[in-house]
């Protein structure tokens, strides 16, 4: 008997700025889980969640947060900026990001989008 | 270049590829679901019955006691199971585990059962954890 998967996964791996990148996305219908390492860790955990009040008048705010590990500025940034596309085609849903990187560079950061972006579960 | 951080915990092996087990299992009457994400040095592991993500618990070993800390990260504090659950996980396994467990918390009964259907597969496939 073959489980059916409840939970709609992709993965992809890429070498990025000549370090290895790993990409896991999941589909929960409250969440898009997204894990982002180049250390095959979770690392530090964080939410982007769009501002409900906003509605469709205009695109919406999100806010970030730290739930797990160091909370840094630099990690607002790139959480928001890798996860906010992500909860826009997905119906306004947040999105928990897993982020253990190494390289952290703006372009490493573009190319990690498209790497999420191959792995769309959403 | 080191990749060994300081593993107080079990220290994974040579940077390998993540990976995911999906399981389910009839337990009281309900198919319950497992998803497990197997990462270097601990993974996480999602139960439930829908595809739902309310809560989130952390656990890991601790150098000062035998009794592994852990931590609710998200979801409702009152409930205790996911933290119990990835505490006994990292217990068994030495690992840092992420439980997200989505079954009422309130039936204790069907929570001893869902653990037991994990240790299981702990022993079955240990190396998809």
């Amino acid at each position: 008997m073959h489980p059916q998967t409840l939970i709609k996964t992709k993965q992809a791996e890429k070498n990025i700025n000549g370090i290895s990148t790993q990409v896991v996305c999941s589909e929960f219908s409250n969440y898009i889980f997204v894990v982002l390492t180049q250390y095959g860790k979770i690392g530090t955990l964080v939410s982007v969640t769009p501002d409900s009040r906003t509605g469709d008048i205009c695109t919406p705010m999100y806010t970030t947060k730290v739930l797990l590990g160091k909370d840094e500025a630099l990690t607002h940034v790139c959480a928001k900026h890798l996860a906010t596309f992500i909860s826009q085609e997905s119906g306004n849903r947040p999105v928990l990001v897993g982020l253990a990187l190494k390289d952290s560079s703006i372009d490493s950061i573009n190319s990690m989008k498209e790497l999420i972006r191959s792995c769309q579960v959403w | 270049m080191s990749n060994a951080e300081n593993g107080e915990c079990a220290v994974g092996s040579a940077e390998g590829s993540i990976s995911v087990h999906n399981f389910s299992e009839k337990l009281m009457e309900q198919v319950i679901h497992f998803h497990v994400m197997k990462l270097d040095g601990g993974f996480f592991l999602w139960v439930g019955t829908a595809p739902v993500l309310s809560n989130l618990a952390v656990s890991m070993c601790s150098r000062f006691d035998s009794t592994p800390l852990s931590s609710l990260v998200m979801g409702d504090p009152s409930d205790p199971t996911p933290n119990t659950l990835a505490q006994r996980l990292t217990k068994r396994t030495k690992k840092q585990v992420f439980v997200s467990y989505n079954l009422p918390g309130s039936h204790s009964q069907l929570s001893l059962l869902v653990e037991e259907r994990i240790k299981k597969e702990l022993e079955l496939h240990p190396e998809k954890f």
